[in-house]
């Protein structure tokens, strides 16, 4: 069929919102287009010559559309397009940037997991999984999509409100020569040097030293 | 073994400052300079230092002078990255004079692909788009 006359107003800032790659494409609605609005999107990966239209996401009235199923594989990169529809009329195709699943994601902050001694606590951090399209589906930790992933470590005396930083490698940290019987809080967050990326800190695991026997 | 120090996050940063801008000014979506017609991650890890010796000059020898644009910012962060590439390039000539670089009859055909993928626009669209997928470069390059 002839392609509609186009003279409704475009779709505005359409773009990739990703965490741990799970990628869902957002868009606002054309400007004062009221309701009614619907929508279809395509989706392309960079260098290859096709559009290929989005079935889950074709006549909706919601302005997102999870992509993360089309553009799991991150050694590739993508386009995606939104198109408006209303009373037979239709907007033009807009598009996002070019989006990189690798570079253009966030990360969650690891999650924290603390035990104690009497004069020390130790700290397990465990990275968030790459997003998968089952819960069946294999588990990818980003720390295999990134090698160079590293934790900041913060942790608080609550009595003395001092606080020690710690930069580690691995997954696990010790934390020597504290005072028995007190409350200390831990909060970590990743850092991956390059690609540059870094989340934000996970909420505080506060746990107390055992007391002197 | 040819091992090299590189400023990968100074030229991480400096790239993501100019991405949006340079990938903007590459209106062609259905041709890639370095992935097609395969990703580099279909490259055998024995020949990963030739093909990054052979990029590394296609960069400094064919793209970075072909990146003038008009804004001054974007000029300087790419005089920058150039900047980087070319001491990686001669670090890279130096393992190769050692016998350390060699390449294969099978990434010399792949560089002659991105090669032709080039030449087959003109050179400004071609440089601004191999400028563009710099990061498919850096990404390739630091998968372990």
């Amino acid at each position: 069929s002839g392609e509609l006359y186009c003279s409704l107003p475009n779709p505005r800032n359409v773009h990739f919102e990703s965490v741990n790659m799970k990628n869902v494409l957002h868009w606002s609605a054309p400007e004062g287009a009221g309701d009614g609005v619907l929508y279809k999107v395509k989706y392309s990966v960079y260098g290859v010559g096709k559009w290929i239209r989005k079935p889950e996401c074709r006549n909706i009235n919601r302005t997102w559309c999870d992509l993360s199923s089309e553009t799991s594989d991150y050694e590739e990169q993508y386009y995606a397009s939104v198109k408006a529809f209303l009373n037979g009329m239709c907007s033009d195709w807009m598009e996002t940037t070019r989006f990189n699943p690798l570079t253009d994601t966030k990360i969650d902050p690891p999650m924290v997991s603390v035990s104690s001694t009497e004069k020390s606590i130790s700290i397990i951090l465990t990275a968030p999984e790459k997003w998968k399209r089952s819960p069946e589906g294999e588990s990818i930790s980003l720390l295999q999509v990134y090698p160079g992933l590293q934790y900041n470590v913060s942790v608080l005396n609550k009595k003395t409100k001092k606080r020690w930083f710690f930069s580690i490698s691995n997954n696990t940290l010790v934390v020597p020569w504290l005072e028995p019987g007190t409350a200390y809080c831990v909060s970590a967050q990743i850092y991956v040097t390059t690609p540059l990326l870094h989340s934000g800190f996970s909420k505080e695991h506060c746990i107390a030293t055992l007391k002197d026997k | 073994l040819c091992r090299i120090s590189m400023s990968m996050t100074e030229i991480r940063s400096g790239f993501s400052a100019i991405k949006a801008n340079i990938q903007a000014r590459d209106p062609i979506r259905t041709l890639s300079i370095l992935s097609y017609p395969h990703s580099l991650h279909k490259v055998k890890s024995s020949d990963r230092c030739c093909i990054t010796h052979q990029l590394f000059n296609f960069y400094v020898d064919k793209v970075f002078k072909h990146c003038k644009t008009e804004d001054s910012y974007v000029n300087r962060k790419i005089s920058s990255i150039a900047n980087s590439f070319l001491s990686v390039k001669r670090k890279l000539r130096q393992c190769h004079e050692q016998n350390k670089c060699m390449c294969g009859q099978e990434p010399t055909e792949k560089f002659k692909q991105i090669l032709a993928n080039y030449e087959g626009l003109n050179v400004t669209s071609a440089a601004i788009k191999s400028l563009g997928e710099l990061d498919i470069l850096l990404d390739w390059m630091e998968k372990s």
